[in-house]
């Protein structure tokens, strides 16, 4: 109804998304950021009469297979986790932003292009490509930051080409042109501010499918090496003693879930926010 | 027979109407007129049972020959006001695309108000189809058959709404609603509309509500007018009288606001010059032009448009379609003098903005030869709210035809200080504000929107400016204000314009030369008072008719 709509009142709604995505991702990273200057305990220390302790106050999440603090791992593994993701959404959003830009506002050949590309690289399941690629380029965290890059980018530059598209014909959009604004002045000054709420919102879910992509990779052994650990490498170390010592999956199952719960909530709140 | 007593609804604690009361008899036709938010369509869809939940329904109750339809702190039943609907009355919206629904055919679609409301008057399916082909018929379509079986997108906008007012009337309600009917239609097929719902008033005895923003349609079709602001009737009383003495403040506002031509005395005097003419000038279509170009100025034209076609290609839907080079402006001459409005007129999709893209350099795909002796003609269009970017603040947006000049000739002609002082010194001269500098476009209106477009325009001075339905969009008193403003700048700057309309009263009131299209061709072009009293073309014949 344009009658109500006319914009001056909107509904001031708490964002209840927001809010809690924002605190539970606000306390990963906390404590991801502490973890990467001090832990309570060594995280590749070993102590052989330390093994499978169940929590206690001095190790709150108990202890590991060969007597590490799961804890102080958890810590560290988070800070690893969240570097390399954030890397990855950074890889994949610059060049989805800069690919998605130019196919969308040119079209045409160069948009026929690249967009085969991206189809034809969106084809296959992002683990499978950094599979794929990690096992040309070789195991190490450049690696699977650079292979999880490449396979979030095709989608970036699905979400922003459509958005440039829909944009480029908009009226303020002709006007620049009529102005003389340069190109790529209109594409990156006039055009992108007005995506970044449909794009921070993929930024966010990107940012939790790589968590999930890295532990995935890592817990397939071909992530992150020993002794660092990553959210997903202590997976995989942890499933052999699910029944001895199910803490030591845990922890770092239930990280997981609180981070991308967090960032999920968090994204869906931003996405609220610029309706 | 219709009775709304003391109305009040209000949302989230806001008086959208506020105590309204009013009478239909049948056979009458109320106008609600009034700008955008003053309620007229609350009013409407709270009579028609359809108040959107947010809005409350603080006081009156409204009364349907002797029922009680709804009444404050009563909770309205939903059967009795579904019984209402369709059978008692019915509404027609303004946008036929997005109230058909686009899956099911017209004659399915149609048959539906009969299936729910008058399943016993008819057993079998033939007997309805038969009844909606009549229907159909008697809303002026042709070929009913096939209209029959076709779907919402493969009728026109006019036969859509057709369809939408055979859905409307089928089972001979005593009260039709009609929100903004013609609003979305071209003139012509806007006439034809009107005409139509006049007929069926007069066939059927029926009263009408017909909400409008338009004072000139509300004028044509209306035998009582209530006069709408910010959820009250300011006035109410027969149409011609509020025409001809308004008693409120408000009213003689809004009609002083109405465009058009004041025909008394304006017609007079034109008649005057142009027998004048008559007597000097063998009449000639050559030397008419001619004599546009002496009376006015003797300039050398600013924009000279030599035989320009204009084509698009057109892609056929098949996965093999071949595309298809489509002309849709044909050898287009003309041109703009220095100070000049020339109006362009024509119906949607007669290829106006096509024409001025061309000339603007935006569609590269054209033939004939454009000439221009300014530098960037700027363009104001028409919806306000999608012509300034939404993450830019005002004096941004004010700014970067300076920035954006500056980057092209390589230069620093203007410092950041003086970018500023100009915005602000153009904030003024297009009638807002020093403090608008750091506001936001959403938190403008449309009419002050559409000031900062004519000032980002205007701001490194062209002498030419092309105006696509720069008013279309907009209230009347805002209108009239935004065309004082348009008016005022030309005087001041010396500005031309190409004036884009299909308001043939707008064109009248801003124009000095007047040039008529359809279909992508130019029919004619004239001085405004020649073309007005004597037109050639029977197109431009009809097209004056309404006015």
């Amino acid at each position: 109804m344009k009658v109500f709509n006319n914009g001056k009142a909107p509904d001031r709604k708490l964002n209840i998304y927001l809010i809690v995505g924002a605190v539970m991702t606000g306390l990963v990273l906390i404590w991801a950021v502490v973890g990467i200057f001090w832990t309570p305990y060594s995280t590749t220390q070993m102590s052989a009469s330390l093994r499978f302790h169940a929590p206690t106050w001095s190790h709150p999440f108990g202890t590991d297979n060969f007597g590490r603090d799961i804890f102080s791992r958890v810590m560290k593994a988070v800070g690893t986790s969240a570097i390399i993701s954030i890397l990855v959404v950074a890889i994949s959003a610059v060049l989805g932003i800069l690919l998605g830009a130019i196919t969308g506002y040119f079209g045409g050949i160069v948009d026929a292009v690249v967009m085969r590309v991206v189809d034809a690289v969106n084809g296959f399941p992002s683990i499978l490509l950094a599979l794929v690629i990690i096992s040309l380029l070789g195991k190490g965290r450049q690696n699977v930051v650079l292979a999880l890059g490449m396979a979030f980018t095709p989608s970036f530059v699905r979400i922003v080409r459509g958005e440039f598209i829909r944009l480029r014909d908009a009226d303020y959009i002709v006007r620049a042109r009529l102005m003389g604004v340069n190109k790529p002045r209109i594409l990156f000054v006039h055009i992108l501010p007005n995506i970044f709420s449909t794009f921070w919102v993929s930024v966010m879910i990107g940012f939790n499918n790589a968590i999930l992509a890295e532990s995935g990779l890592s817990y397939l052994g071909i992530g992150v090496q020993a002794p660092d650990a990553t959210l997903g490498s202590m997976l995989s170390d942890a499933q052999g003693y699910l029944a001895k010592s199910p803490w030591f999956a845990l922890a770092p199952g239930l990280t997981i879930v609180w981070t991308v719960l967090g960032a999920a909530m968090l994204s869906e709140g931003i996405g609220k926010l610029k309706k | 027979m219709i009775s709304i007593k003391n109305l009040t609804i209000s949302f989230s604690g806001k008086k959208a109407v506020d105590g309204i009361s009013l009478q239909l008899e049948p056979g009458e036709i109320l106008g609600l007129v009034g700008e955008s938010g003053s309620g007229k369509s609350v009013t409407a869809l709270t009579l028609m049972g359809l108040l959107a939940s947010e809005g409350v329904m603080e006081t009156g109750e409204i009364d349907f020959n002797g029922q009680i339809l709804l009444k404050a702190g009563v909770k309205p039943d939903q059967k009795l006001l579904r019984s209402y609907r369709g059978d008692h009355m019915s509404m027609i919206f303004q946008e036929p695309m997005t109230s058909l629904n686009p899956t099911m055919k017209i004659g399915p679609q149609i048959d539906e108000q009969l299936l729910l409301h008058a399943k016993n008057d008819f057993k079998d399916a033939a007997e309805r189809k038969k009844r909606v082909l009549e229907t159909l018929e008697g809303v002026g379509l042709r070929d009913v058959e096939k209209v029959y079986d076709s779907y919402p997108h493969q009728l026109s906008g006019g036969m859509r709404q057709r369809a939408m007012i055979a859905m409307a009337v089928i089972l001979h309600p005593d009260l039709i609603i009609a929100d903004e009917p013609t609003t979305a239609l071209d003139v012509t097929i806007q006439n034809q509309i009107v005409k139509l719902l006049k007929d069926i008033r007069d066939r059927e005895n029926n009263s009408m509500i017909f909400i409008t923003h338009d004072l000139n349609l509300a004028r044509r079709i209306c035998t009582r007018l209530a006069v709408m602001k910010d959820g009250k009737i300011v006035e109410m009383g027969p149409t011609e009288d509020i025409f001809t003495k308004p008693q409120t403040d408000y009213a003689k506002k809004l009609i002083a606001a109405v465009p058009g031509r004041k025909k008394s005395v304006a017609v007079d005097s034109a008649e005057n010059e142009s027998d004048k003419n008559v007597e000097n000038k063998s009449e000639s279509k050559a030397d008419k032009k001619i004599v546009g170009e002496a009376g006015g100025t003797k300039k050398s034209p600013i924009l000279t448009v030599n035989d320009l076609s204009v084509f698009y290609n057109e892609r056929s839907n098949k996965i093999f379609g071949k595309t298809v080079h489509k002309c849709v402006v044909e050898h287009a001459s003309f041109e703009i003098y220095p100070g000049e409005t020339l109006g362009l007129v024509g119906e949607s999709g007669c290829g106006k903005s096509s024409l001025c893209k061309a000339i603007l350099g935006i569609n590269k795909d054209i033939t004939g030869s454009v000439k221009s002796a300014t530098v960037r003609p700027q363009m104001v269009f028409q919806d306000p709210y999608s012509s300034l970017n939404p993450s830019k603040s005002i004096g941004w947006l004010l700014e970067e035809p300076l920035r954006a000049e500056d980057m092209i000739e390589k230069s620093i002609k203007y410092t950041k200080e003086m970018r500023r002082e100009m915005a602000i010194d153009m904030l003024r001269r297009v009638g807002l504000d020093e403090y608008y500098y750091d506001r936001m476009p959403h938190q403008l209106s449309g009419g002050q929107r559409q000031r900062v477009s004519i000032g980002q325009a205007l701001i490194t001075k062209p002498s030419l400016i092309f105006a696509d339905e720069p008013v279309s969009a907009l209230d009347v008193t805002i209108q009239d204000q935004v065309l004082e403003l348009l008016e005022s700048l030309q005087e001041e700057y010396g500005l031309a314009y190409l004036f884009i309309s299909h308001d043939i009263n707008v064109i009248y009131r801003v124009s000095d030369r007047i040039m008529v299209m359809k279909k992508g061709q130019i029919l004619e072009i004239g001085d405004k008072d020649q073309l007005f009293d004597n037109p050639q073309h029977p197109y431009t014949k009809e097209l004056l008719a309404e006015s």
